[in-house]
């Protein structure tokens, strides 16, 4: 069949770009090193003064060269013990959709005006318990946090 | 047998036509590229990235610095095209009128396979939608890319264009529509290999200048 | 440290590639030449591994000097950049350096002083006090790095400009040149270290400068890419050697003007 032929040579170069769209294997913002506790790990990362408010429906990266996006903040909270966590959207696409997890904001460093999860694989976030307020109470807008910050990752 | 030319003897390519296409195809090739090794160093889709075979450039600095100098070839040639394409009528000859009756015509006989190129000197309306298409996409890139060289001096461009992030936006997009419109025209070339001898040998000769009415049958 | 593309595994010593730079000026038009035989020919081979060999490196690095000339006739040095309410401003700014966060070694702002180098007539070394109490200037202005990401700062500081003719600096020399604590040296031209909104921050939205941030002086100018922009400033040179810089040893521009 000649007529088949566009649809081959269209086949080959779609296939020789796919990769384009494949993740890179490039290690970013450095997990902690083992036996750290996320608290030490925020220390040394220079966290700095943020406002709880600011840090609303900011994207949350993957630490790779292709900027992945693992979601949104959706808002800030404090357990009984006094921990803070972000409130992402996660397994969702482009930060849209996905259920909603609580990480740890010592888990997460400040890439600009977007952050980063260090501390954690997508795969151990997907293994986290699905966020129920309880227990919770939400951070006020204006309460001053202290995140540690990464350069980009690459 | 050496055939003698009248001074009204033209070729379907004239030889300036046939050397800016090259040195553009390369330049674009150059920019293309040279952009995609400069983007992976803050990608615009995220998860998007550009793997290393497809960039020009070991790193970022060199790709920058193929960029910058790609944009030479490509502007000024792209520069001379298009003074040369208002000036001789050739720009209005091949790619004026579109009729959308014309286009849904040759949209319906390509989805059936009909690629005839019996006629070279001829652009369905389909071949002059995307001409101009790369030709606009080839003047988006040149204004955004100042924009984005710089954007201090040229802010009021970089303000037309909504802002500095999203001249880059428009700049991805530009490339986006020439990376389109080159698999497009190459897989035809392929396809009708007798149009890539044109472009390297001039072509047919064309006998009479033609109205720019005549251009589409 | 992480891989990075940004920071090549293989860097050339950098002395090399800076004799390199004064000796490829004289070999402009050999250079052109040759790189209009390599867009060609190179184009073919862009599906491949293209390394970089001698001929190509040169004629780039020619072209980009070329470059940094057309760059000095493009700048005017009344076109202010645009600014923004200080709304905008990120808090905290975004951090970047040629290493982690983690690799930043804190400079002792008590202890701190600022070394005066080349065409200068005063060449007192300055304390943290004595900048502070130089006449001020605050701009929001946006970053933009050469990566391609952006935000909008705002930096409180002495103008450049201020201090060069406080010092009795030659404002006719070519370059102003710094170092930095953090090994990273750099240079601007003349033009651009006497622009309005190129400033020795001090502050960061009216905060002194935090430690990643390039605590207690760095330079911030709206008329150059950030890789320009160097922190943690411990001297300053005026000079008509051409000083390079750190990322221009590796290959990058070096007027990078915006």
């Amino acid at each position: 069949m000649p007529h088949s032929i566009p649809i081959v040579v269209a086949t080959a170069i779609m296939l020789a770009i796919a990769p384009a769209c494949a993740q890179s294997p490039m290690p970013g913002g450095m997990p902690p090193p083992a036996g750290m506790s996320l608290a030490e790990s925020t220390a040394m990362r220079f966290p700095q003064p943020v406002r709880a408010g600011d840090l609303a429906h900011r994207l949350i990266l993957q630490p790779v060269e292709s900027q992945i996006i693992l979601g949104r903040v959706r808002s800030v909270v404090r357990n009984a013990q006094g921990d803070v966590s972000v409130v992402m959207n996660f397994g969702g696409f482009y930060g849209y959709g996905g259920r909603l997890i609580a990480v740890p904001i010592d888990a997460m460093v400040l890439l600009g005006d977007e952050m980063e999860v260090v501390a954690y694989t997508p795969k151990q976030l997907a293994a986290f318990a699905t966020f129920t307020p309880d227990a919770t109470t939400p951070v006020a807008d204006d309460t001053i946090l202290k995140v540690g910050l990464a350069k980009p990752s690459h | 047998m050496k055939k003698e030319r009248s001074p009204k003897d033209r070729r379907l390519h004239p030889l300036a036509i046939r050397v800016m296409h090259w040195i553009n195809a390369a330049a674009m090739m150059v920019m293309i590229t040279s952009g995609w090794g400069i983007y992976n160093d803050d990608v615009i889709i995220n998860g998007l990235h550009f793997p290393g075979y497809l960039r020009l450039g070991e790193w970022a600095a060199w790709s920058v610095n193929w960029h910058f100098a790609g944009m030479w070839f490509f502007g000024i040639n792209g520069l001379i095209y298009l003074t040369y394409g208002v000036a001789t009528g050739r720009l209005r000859e091949r790619l004026l009128p579109i009729r959308p009756r014309d286009v849904v015509k040759t949209v319906v006989e390509t989805l059936h396979f009909k690629i005839a190129h019996e006629d070279l000197t001829v652009y369905n309306a389909v071949q002059k939608l995307l001409y101009i298409l790369v030709i606009l996409a080839s003047i988006n890139q040149a204004l955004t890319g100042l924009a984005l060289w710089k954007p201090v001096q040229f802010s009021s461009l970089v303000s037309l264009f909504g802002g500095f992030q999203s001249v880059r936006v428009f700049h991805f997009a530009g490339m986006v529509v020439i990376v389109g419109f080159v698999i497009v025209h190459v897989l035809l070339a392929v396809l009708v290999p007798k149009t890539i001898w044109a472009m390297l040998a001039g072509g047919p000769r064309l006998e009479k200048r033609r109205s720019p009415q005549g251009a589409s049958k | 440290m992480t891989k990075s593309p940004f920071r090549p595994d293989d860097a050339p010593d950098a002395s090399v590639l800076d004799m390199h730079r004064t000796l490829i000026r004289t070999l402009e038009r050999r250079g052109l030449l040759r790189a209009g035989l390599t867009l060609g020919s190179l184009v073919m081979l862009t599906g491949c591994d293209v390394k970089r060999p001698e001929a190509v490196e040169e004629a780039l690095l020619a072209i980009s000097n070329l470059n940094d000339r057309v760059q000095a006739l493009l700048f005017d040095a009344n076109k202010l950049a645009p600014t923004y309410p200080a709304s905008m401003i990120l808090r905290p700014p975004k951090f970047n350096a040629y290493y982690d966060v983690t690799d930043v070694k804190p400079v002792n702002g008590a202890t701190w002083k600022l070394e005066l180098g080349g065409l200068i007539q005063n060449k007192r070394p300055w304390t943290l006090q004595d900048l502070q109490a130089l006449p001020q200037r605050s701009i929001v202005i946006k970053h933009i790095c050469v990566e391609g990401w952006s935000y909008i700062g705002g930096w409180t500081g002495v103008p450049l400009r201020t201090f060069l003719e406080r010092t009795g600096a030659d404002l006719r020399a070519k370059y102003v040149a710094f170092q930095t604590a953090d090994n990273y040296p750099s240079s601007i031209d003349m033009a651009a270290a006497l622009h309005p909104q190129t400033v020795l921050a001090l502050q960061y939205g009216g905060q002194p400068l935090a430690d990643p941030f390039g605590f207690p002086v760095r330079l911030r100018t709206a008329v150059k890419l950030g890789y320009k922009n160097p922190k943690w400033i411990t001297a300053i040179e005026v000079t008509n050697t051409y000083p390079g810089g750190f990322w221009e040893s590796k290959g990058f521009p070096w007027f990078a003007g915006m």
